[in-house]
């Protein structure tokens, strides 16, 4: 076969604007948007919490990291036992206007050291002895977003993680939307969703309800990301691009209430601090700019960031100048609207280990608590399948 | 419809891989009994994986500096690549479709993550093989000794003095009877009884007698000084466990939604064959209602059952096994490296807006007729960037399918590659495809429709 006869047949390459009446009305059904956005901020690997907020008032910390211990007068101080990584500047200033709450110590009962396993766990919000298949997010949507659109949650990514999957609805993954347009839109495609009105069995059905929500979310998000182009210059690192898109469809009001994305590269077993050090500021710096294109936009109010990791690292450094796998780490909020910004609760306890291990205080499904409860305005109980007493965090 | 074909092709796909088209030609006359009989007969002896890893000495592993181990790991890695590889081609190209699809389906079942000691993987799924069609007893106790089963759930930290329950649990609530029939103090005894399983510096099975509590259990109203074989051997004693792997076999094989008369014949069949799989997998391929409507074309494919499928139809030969590990990742199911030990859920959990638009253009992906441009989220371990895939590494050969279908007309050309292509019923008249194929010639004209059908949702069923 001729391929460059078949590459301009496909019409993959054509921008044929496909506008099917299933996009008419396509805003807010049947959820009550409260014009609250969350933006969830997964760091893979397993970052170095004590090393991210550092305990520098702490003897035993010098103690076991002779080599990877931060200097009491390199820390960023936010109060006397607690400061930041020197790398994290930017998030030392939101922190001092108000705007940053560091909730230390959080994991969950009989921890698990694998990543595999343990991230699990945090998408699932399960005990360490179940096994669940949907995740705490996707279980949110099924609860109370039954009808409404495929973007709701979204994951700047080319795949969807298990946190976003629910029984009934999904979040949806996106990296770049005009990628995303043309991928689904092409003149096949749409001749085959139009040519298909009825279809009684399930999974055929499913199969073509998912294809047309794609699409038609696709166009919308297309739109949407045209809207408003920020005149902010962000960091060009991959959190500083996930997050420029990010503010550029909250700003732009899009009728999305859940953004999620990455960030890899914390599993810090050797050489730690350069490696370690170089994410933190990424984040920190994209953060920084994030934040201030929100305030400008007056949407800072309505968006909570929540930054979390599959577990902290061990609290003795190693024999390569970095940390093995560990339990209990810190998770961070960002929002302008949080109830007690500043340090959250006690500092880790370094005298009270299990096997070398921080003991954890908060379970993190009581963050989830009370981001469902106070934030997503929804009843958390029944998403997380056991009650959890929300925190006064939002 | 010749309705005949349509039962050869379920048959086909939900008992091996789909049909290619040279062996749709030669089986699709067959009757089903015949074809059902030639599957097993053909089973009989298992076709065992052939890689070329060897043990890894965990005595002499243990002792290497870090520097090394990661060195070590690293390797691993890529010979489990190249592993999955192997196994995903001998799917495609086995004669044997039958052993392939029991070993996938018990794969998910003693779900079971190894990430890096390629002997390890090989030799569970050689056990596996072995026992695919045997006795189910056999293979839970051939399982319960397996090296990589017995470190990825912590038996090897199971002690007389400090039990670890992670096994023994597992046994109970996702291989054998499932949650609800058991109780707590049963998970605590089982421990107890496989204490000391363990693997040797070797990595090889062994039986750790200082490890082991010799003491008396009690162990789901029985009491005895019962080691991990007596523990399997009163499971299997309740009819439960029976139903438990009939409902799951139904689920797999026949549909999702369970069908509670199908599924109790299943279970009465299994328990009194005294659990003899062939006789429970007969059984399936041999009722009436395995053909029914409901059943035929209704299952979302696996990721696997996609590939391997496609690689059939298309003749398709991979130039590197980071094409074959990428559709795997990033479509969600990952040979050796299930979610959980749960396995995979399979069914609509198969697809999202991500994963069904890759589904749909993986045809486009393989004529090269569509950029790939999909970056995979992040490794746990890896410090750098993601990866990005650009294209799939490839060839295929469609000469066998021009060859066949050249000299009739396109009607008929479009009709019987729909019969043979699109397993569910298919509502779909030619001349809403003709925009989309060419016409210039037989062969622009055959391959255009194969791709064509290919991107149909329904492509997704079998």
């Amino acid at each position: 076969m001729n391929r460059r006869n078949f590459l301009r047949n496909t019409g993959l390459a054509s921008a044929t604007l496909f506008v099917p009446q299933f996009l008419s009305g396509y805003t807010n059904k049947g959820f009550t948007n409260n014009g609250k956005n969350l933006v969830v901020i997964q760091w893979s690997g397993g970052n170095d919490g004590l090393n991210t907020v550092v305990p520098f008032h702490n003897d035993l910390y010098y103690r076991n990291r002779p080599n990877l211990a931060i200097k009491k007068s390199d820390v960023l101080k936010l109060n006397d036992e607690l400061g930041f990584n020197p790398a994290m500047s930017g998030l030392k200033s939101l922190y001092d206007d108000g705007l940053v709450s560091i909730v230390n110590n959080v994991g969950y009962p009989n921890p698990d050291r694998s990543h595999f396993r343990s991230m699990d766990i945090w998408h699932t919000a399960s005990n360490s002895n179940e096994y669940w298949r949907t995740g705490w997010l996707g279980r949110y949507l099924d609860e109370s977003c039954k009808d409404c659109d495929a973007h709701t949650a979204l994951e700047i990514d080319d795949t969807l993680v298990l946190a976003l999957k629910g029984e009934t609805r999904s979040g949806f993954a996106v990296s770049n939307p005009i990628q995303l347009k043309q991928r689904t839109q092409n003149k096949f495609l749409e001749q085959i969703t139009h040519h298909h009105e009825h279809h009684h069995e399930e999974n055929v059905a499913y199969l073509y309800k998912t294809l047309i929500s794609t699409q038609a979310s696709a166009n919308y998000l297309f739109d949407q990301s045209r809207i408003y182009k920020t005149k902010t210059t962000y960091p060009a690192t991959g959190i500083g691009a996930d997050l420029k898109k990010i503010a550029g469809l909250i700003i732009a009001n899009t009728d999305t209430k859940i953004y999620y994305v990455n960030m890899g590269g914390f599993d810090t077993h050797a050489a730690q601090k350069g490696q370690q050090e170089r994410l933190l500021k990424q984040y920190s710096e994209a953060i920084a700019i994030f934040v201030e294109d929100l305030k400008d936009n007056e949407k800072l109010d309505d968006t909570l960031i929540m930054t979390f990791s599959e577990f902290g690292r061990r609290v003795k450094e190693n024999a390569s100048r970095g940390t093995d796998h560990g339990t209990a780490n810190n998770v961070h909020f960002i929002g302008g609207k949080l109830k007690k910004p500043g340090i959250f609760n006690e500092a880790p306890n370094l005298s009270n280990l299990d096997h070398g291990d921080l003991i954890y205080s908060v379970d993190f499904r009581k963050i989830y608590a009370s981001v469902l409860k106070n934030w997503l305005d929804v009843e958390p109980e029944s998403i997380l399948n056991q009650e959890f007493k929300p925190l006064n965090l939002v | 419809m010749r309705t005949n074909q349509k039962k050869i092709q379920h048959l086909y796909w939900r008992a091996g891989f789909g049909l290619d088209i040279s062996e749709l030609e030669t089986q699709s006359k067959l009757a089903i009994k015949k074809a059902v009989n030639e599957l097993f007969r053909k089973a009989k002896t298992p076709t065992l994986l052939k890689g070329n890893s060897e043990r890894m000495d965990m005595a002499i592993f243990n002792k290497l500096e870090k520097s090394e181990k990661k060195e070590v790991r690293k390797k691993g890695v890529q010979s489990m690549m190249e592993l999955r590889t192997l196994w995903i081609k001998q799917m495609m190209r086995s004669d044997n479709p039958l052993l392939e699809r029991m070993t996938l389906f018990w794969h998910g079942h003693f779900a079971c993550t190894i990430l890096f000691k390629p002997y390890n993987a090989e030799s569970q799924n050689n056990t596996i093989r072995q026992h695919a069609l045997g006795n189910f007893k056999d293979m839970v106790l051939a399982i319960s000794k397996d090296i990589a089963m017995i470190r990825f759930l912590n038996n090897q930290q199971n002690r007389k003095n400090s039990p670890n329950e992670n096994y023994a649990r597992e046994l109970m609530e996702l291989f054998t009877i499932g949650r609800g029939n058991y109780i707590e103090n049963d998970v605590k005894e089982a421990a107890r009884a496989f204490t000391g399983w363990h693997s040797n510096g070797k990595d090889e099975f062994f039986f750790n007698k200082r490890q082991h509590d010799f003491d008396s259990k009690t162990f789901m109203g029985k009491n005895g000084n019962f080691d991990g074989e007596d523990i399997i051997d009163i499971i299997l004693e309740q009819k439960q466990t029976a139903r438990f792997i009939a409902t799951k076999v139904y689920r797999y094989f026949v549909n999702k939604k369970v069908n509670e008369k199908y599924v109790e014949q299943l279970t009465n069949v299994f328990y009194n064959s005294n659990y003899n799989i062939e006789t429970l997998m007969r059984t399936v391929f041999e009722s009436d209602w395995f053909y029914d409507k409901e059943n035929i074309g209704t299952k979302i494919k696996s990721p696997i059952d996609l590939l391997v499928g496609t690689m059939k139809t298309l003749k398709v030969d991979f130039d590197s096994n980071k094409s074959v590990t990428f559709i795997q990742k990033v479509l969600g199911q990952e040979l050796f490296h299930p979610p959980n030990v749960a396995g995979w859920e399979g069914g609509k959990a198969w697809i999202d807006n991500a994963t069904l638009m890759i589904r749909l253009n993986l045809a486009n992906y393989l004529f090269q007729t569509a950029a790939v441009n999909i970056t995979l989220k992040p490794e746990f371990e890896a410090l750098i960037n993601r990866s990005t895939i650009k294209k799939i590494e490839g060839s295929l050969k469609t000469g066998e399918i021009v060859k066949t279908f050249k000299k009739k007309d396109n009607s008929v050309i479009f009709e019987e590659m729909k019969d043979w292509l699109i397993q569910p019923n298919l509502v779909l008249e030619k001349e809403s495809l003709d925009d989309f194929l060419f016409n210039d010639n037989k062969k622009n004209y055959i391959e255009s429709l194969v791709m064509r059908l290919m991107t149909l949702p329904e492509y997704q069923l079998c």
